[in-house]
């Protein structure tokens, strides 16, 4: 525990770690101890001209008459810039899905999907007669489609030349 | 996490019920804060209870801080005050007539005018004290003695130091440490033995 209140003491652990440290020195009254002359040597160190008397125990027998403070809590500057990062993050957050989103449903996408339409070749040309009717019939709901609500009035005309064959 | 919000967690632990954090912020001030108003109350006695006054008062007050100001701020501004206010009501003139920053409370220099006063007694024990601190200083190892030096007195960090002294981080917080703990290890004697753990 000494060496955390050092630590403690430079500013050099984090906040659970001082939240725990501080919870210990209120059981232990030897660290307690340790807190109060690792300061005193401090201060000794940088104003060798003036120390005086420990009031602190003066202090603690006046401090018993004194009621309990009670205080709705603050919020410290950390916890606030902690708050404003979050914030920050779940916006830029929030801004990348809605691009991601706009981007999957782009019209530059129709022209690559007819391009691989043209060179696919049908697994059988009963199958793709079906699912051609299927998907001119649904048409007017693809997301892809620049025509919204206009693909239904647009007539579709198709040739095969492999039907023409037979 | 800085000191001031060290102070922050300590303020926010007292403002929740906890009256040992206000014991720990008063271990941790009071001599910074003595030394304030004794530049106003010369008498070392007096300059002493309106230490406790002070603290006392933002004991009361603190409630109503919400740490838009570093504590230290807000309680050397509290300090000043009760300086001043214990002045007139003993009819004395403060030392200084124009308004007094807590900010720069630190750096104000005025030895003249702001002389400080003790008692023998006092200044015996406030010897001893420097004089043990300083000795067991002078006895430690030279990295120990550098490390605290540049910790305590030049206010560096320690990845400063860190980088001054070619060490790892760790090796700083390590030294720090034992330098610290040796000193009060020859200091814990005086202190004990002290009336009423004086110092």
């Amino acid at each position: 525990m000494k060496n955390n209140i050092s630590a403690l003491m430079d500013g050099e652990l984090f906040e659970d770690e001082a939240e725990a440290l501080f919870d210990g020195l209120k059981r232990d009254s030897e660290a307690h101890r340790d807190w109060a002359a690792y300061h005193l040597i401090g201060d000794v160190l940088r104003q060798p001209e003036y120390i005086h008397r420990d009031i602190s125990g003066r202090v603690r027998e006046l401090m018993r008459n004194e009621p309990t403070v009670l205080a709705p809590r603050t919020r410290g500057i950390s916890q606030k810039v902690r708050n404003i990062g979050l914030s920050a993050a779940a916006s830029l957050m929030a801004l990348g899905v809605v691009m991601w989103m706009s981007v999957q449903i782009t019209p530059e996408t129709t022209p690559q999907l007819a391009m691989q339409q043209t060179n696919l070749r049908p697994a059988s040309l009963q199958t793709q007669s079906k699912s051609n009717d299927y998907l001119m019939a649904h048409q007017e709901f693809s997301p892809s489609n620049d025509m919204n609500g206009d693909a239904s009035y647009i007539r579709t005309v198709s040739y095969s030349p492999e039907e023409k064959t037979q | 996490m800085a000191d001031r919000e060290v102070d922050q967690q300590l303020v926010e632990r007292v403002q929740r019920g906890d009256k040992h954090a206000f014991d720990l912020l008063v271990s941790k001030y009071q001599r910074r804060l003595g030394r304030l108003i004794s530049r106003f109350v010369r008498d070392p006695g007096e300059a002493e209870d309106v230490t406790q006054d002070a603290f006392i008062k933002a004991y009361r007050a603190l409630p109503g801080f919400r740490g838009e100001s570093a504590f230290y701020t807000w309680l050397y501004r509290i300090g000043i005050n009760t300086a001043k206010n214990h002045l007139l009501a003993n009819k004395r003139r403060p030392p200084t007539s124009t308004p007094f920053d807590a900010e720069e409370s630190e750096s104000f220099e005025d030895a003249g005018l702001l002389q400080e006063v003790s008692t023998p007694e006092n200044e015996l024990m406030s010897k001893q004290v420097v004089d043990v601190v300083q000795q067991s200083l002078q006895q430690l190892p030279e990295d120990l003695r550098s490390a605290l030096t540049l910790r305590e007195i030049e206010g560096l960090s320690y990845e400063e130091i860190a980088s001054v002294m070619n060490f790892p981080v760790g090796t700083v917080r390590s030294r720090i440490f034992r330098a610290r703990e040796a000193i009060a290890e020859n200091l814990r004697p005086l202190l004990e033995t002290s009336k009423g753990n004086r110092w």
